[in-house]
């Protein structure tokens, strides 16, 4: 069975992108979120293998969407999605419970060697 | 990645963004210290960076990262809030939006960006505290502290593990992190060198130094740490610990104190946004559009038959697929409907720039932005409006001082307003300037030889007509905004070719007031149509005001020319027949339509009306080639082609 995904990234833009590339090497995108609020409410409903998570966000950022995921499923694997000069905030990221990260632009190929070592 | 699909879809959401920006730093301006704007600001910047990025669009996400490089110095409350940076921002949002134009056009190259990325690296750069303590919502920078040895030598550290990362890793010092976690993952970690609080320096050097007890074998290790991503070599060593005592120590579980930059909690600037919307390409809805202009016709062209056919199962089956068309034409009427704010969004920032530049005081107020509008009205609509406001700001109020001296607050009012009147959209635009200065028209109107010599008052229909003649300006002086002889004449023959009317009203002193009327929808309007000779006209309905039948003894002459008695008013008279150069009829009869534009009316003689349809404008160049009483051509139902009259050109 495929893995199950949701996206959580406040431009269309760049879910469209990252859904397609994920879609493409067979996951199957269950949801996506536009802020970190939402973000949190769509994993406790559909409980995703894998979750993308931007880290500027409205409402929620995403590293305090990452805490409140991870304080419901210390399992949950969360995957930053960030952009150059971010360093700081990663790290945050990291220390709130994701697992890894990967860096704007996309390249499917590294986006996918990433969820390949979180779901590892 | 081919990335050519996504641009349509990057440019629309750059588009929202770039509006969210303009209002951010509107609002900005206007309360530099609030730390909402900022927050909103920074987080619609990232955005566009990123999108930018992916897109491969570097000038785009050079000009936005250094944008907001600046911007989070400002949110961490380092850089004041002052005039010169407003206008570093505002003009750097402009080159980001031509930028981001030229980009999505394939043409990037042709984006000149160096002076604004050196005004926003200076500003950056230069080193000017904040009038205003940072808020506590904004915290530490990261730390440049390359060497802070937090501890000395640590305890004796059994293994030693050097982590090489690959050459291309992105993020070195943040994946060093995950690696450092792993670590921890497996065993105890006394030692890291360098010190994790300088991991996410740019200038982290790819290679991490940690001490681990641990029991587990070497190829665990290994395997542990090559799992983090981008290591390129691992080396273990059991020897003895190294004493060199630059080694800071982490206590498993204790994380370093690692800047927690709350990254925009900043409330939504335009909750309307976040309505269940899809994006359609608007060309998809012009197409349907056309459909179901094509099947309004082809239900003219059934109902004919069906009447002449007379049989009551094809009649009723006639009516009810009739009544289905209708819905679904309203269906696709609605679905191209767009609230004004926006195109009005951006206003705002077109006032806000055009009072500066002209040492006004505005205050601008706009209202009935959720007013609805076809998309493609919407768009023509746009410039239009932007020049009567700079029109307004130029010409309408007057500098602070002379307002003054005048008795009036030094800040202008000036208000758009939209609001639906049964079929149309009324747009208006107010000031509480000085007004239009009749004398100055009237003397020009003489120059010209527009009006008689011995006229000594204008009234305010003659005013509207010879400003909005082409060419005719009275402004004193060019100015960048407007007053080049293009003024209100521009605005009013793009709102005729849309088929709607422009009205001006103005008092000295007190300000003016035009007022624009457009039809909701272009592309179907429902028509009277008129017969003169063989030929059929179609009379938009917006403009029929009433029809009479043409009695003789309704009729008078004065000085010369026809007018119509109608219930004790007297309308001119022109005839269609005039109109369409076709010599007058001998006989009698006939009917008279009563047209109405902007408050004056007037009577048309035509031979016959023939009923009333839902027309369906077709494109019609000859409008362009000096038949400038049609505005357009329709296919009746009876698939006979016919014009459709301008009528507030025969005003």
């Amino acid at each position: 069975m495929s893995h199950t995904v949701l996206i959580c990234d406040d431009a269309i833009f760049m879910r469209t992108m990252v859904g397609d590339i994920l879609q493409q090497a067979g996951f199957e995108i269950i949801g996506e979120a536009e802020t970190g609020v939402q973000a949190v409410e769509k994993y406790r409903q559909l409980r995703p293998d894998l979750v993308t998570m931007d880290i500027v966000m409205p409402d929620m950022g995403g590293i305090d969407a990452v805490r409140e995921i991870t304080k419901f499923d210390p399992q949950a694997k969360v995957l930053m999605c960030s952009a150059m000069g971010q360093q700081a905030l990663v790290v945050e990221a990291i220390q709130a419970g994701a697992k890894d990260f990967v860096v704007k632009p996309f390249q499917p190929s590294r986006v996918l060697e990433a969820v390949q070592r979180v779901l590892g | 990645m081919d990335t050519s699909r996504y641009a349509e879809l990057f440019l629309t959401e750059s588009q929202d963004n770039l509006s969210a920006i303009n209002h951010a730093l509107l609002e900005l301006e206007r309360t530099p210290t609030a730390r909402e704007p900022v927050g909103a600001l920074f987080r619609a910047v990232h955005t566009v960076k990123g999108m930018s990025a992916t897109m491969g669009y570097a000038v785009v996400a050079e000009v936005s990262h250094e944008l907001e490089t600046l911007l989070d110095l400002v949110r961490r409350g380092e850089r004041a809030v002052s005039a010169p940076l407003m206008d570093t921002l505002f003009a750097a949002t402009d080159m980001l939006e031509r930028a981001i134009e030229l980009s999505v056009a394939g043409r990037e190259s042709d984006v000149d960006a160096s002076t604004t990325i050196a005004a926003l690296r200076s500003a950056a750069a230069t080193s000017e505290p904040a009038a205003h303590a940072p808020s506590p919502t904004t915290t530490a920078k990261p730390r440049k502290k390359r060497s802070s040895r937090r501890a000395a030598a640590s305890a004796v550290a059994p293994v030693t593990v050097v982590v090489t990362q690959d050459a291309n890793t992105p993020m070195p010092g943040v994946r060093a992190y995950l690696v450092l976690e792993r670590a921890r993952a497996l065993a105890t970690v006394v030692s890291t060198t360098p010190d994790p609080s300088t991991f996410s320096d740019e200038a982290f050097a790819g290679r991490l130094t940690i001490g681990l007890d641990t029991s587990a074998p070497d190829d665990e290790i290994d395997r542990a740490l090559r799992a983090a991503g981008y290591v390129a070599d691992i080396a273990i060593t059991r020897a003895a610990p190294s004493t060199n005592g630059h080694v800071a120590t982490v206590p498993n579980g204790d994380l370093p104190d690692l800047l927690p930059i709350s990254a925009g909690s900043a409330s939504e600037l335009a909750p309307a946004r976040q309505h269940r919307h899809i994006r359609i390409d608007l060309h998809r809805l012009d197409t349907l559009m056309n459909l179901i202009g094509e099947l309004v016709i082809t239900r003219g062209r059934l109902q004919q038959l069906a009447a002449t056919i007379n049989e009551s199962a094809l009649t009723e089956t006639v009516t009810q697929a009739s009544r289905l068309v209708a819905d679904l034409q309203d269906g696709i009427m609605t679905s191209r409907m767009v609230p004004v704010w926006q195109v009005f969004d951006r206003f705002p920032r077109v006032v806000r720039d055009a009072a500066r530049a002209l040492g006004k005081q505005v205050d601008f107020v706009v209202s009935g932005q959720e007013i609805e509008l076809d998309r493609s009205l919407l768009d023509e609509i746009g410039d239009p409006v932007v020049h009567l406001l700079r029109n307004a700001i130029d010409h309408g109020l007057e500098a602070p001082d002379v307002r003054v001296t005048a008795g009036k607050s030094p800040t202008g009012r000036l208000a758009l307003t939209a609001a639906r009147d049964r079929s149309a959209v009324v747009i208006r635009v107010t000031d509480d300037g000085k007004g239009i200065d009749r004398e100055r028209v009237l003397v020009r109107a003489k120059e010209l030889g527009l009006m008689d010599a011995s006229r000594s008052e204008l009234t305010d229909d003659e005013l509207v007509r010879l400003i909005a003649r082409p060419g005719f300006s009275t402004a004193k002086q060019v100015t960048d905004l407007s007053g080049r002889g293009v003024g209100i004449d521009a605005v009013h023959a793009r709102v005729r070719a849309l088929g709607g009317t422009v009205d001006i009203r103005s008092t000295k002193g007190e300000g003016t007031s035009v007022t624009v009327r457009l039809p909701v929808t272009l592309a179907i309007v429902r028509s009277l149509l008129a017969k003169v000779g063989d030929e059929t006209y179609a009379i938009p309905m917006t403009h029929v005001n009433e029809t009479v039948h043409l009695e003789a003894n309704t009729i008078r002459h004065v000085k010369g020319a026809e007018v119509l008695v109608l219930r004790g008013d007297v309308l001119p008279l022109m005839h269609l027949r005039d109109v369409v150069r076709l010599p007058r009829r001998d006989a009698g009869g006939g009917q008279v339509v009563v047209l109405e534009v902007a408050d004056r009316r007037a009577g048309m003689v035509v031979d016959e009306l023939t009923g009333q349809q839902e027309i369906v404008i077709k494109p019609f160049d000859a409008v362009r080639d000096g038949l400038s009483v049609f505005s357009g051509a329709t296919i009746l139902g009876d698939g006979v082609p016919a014009l459709i009259l301008d009528v507030s050109s025969l005003f």
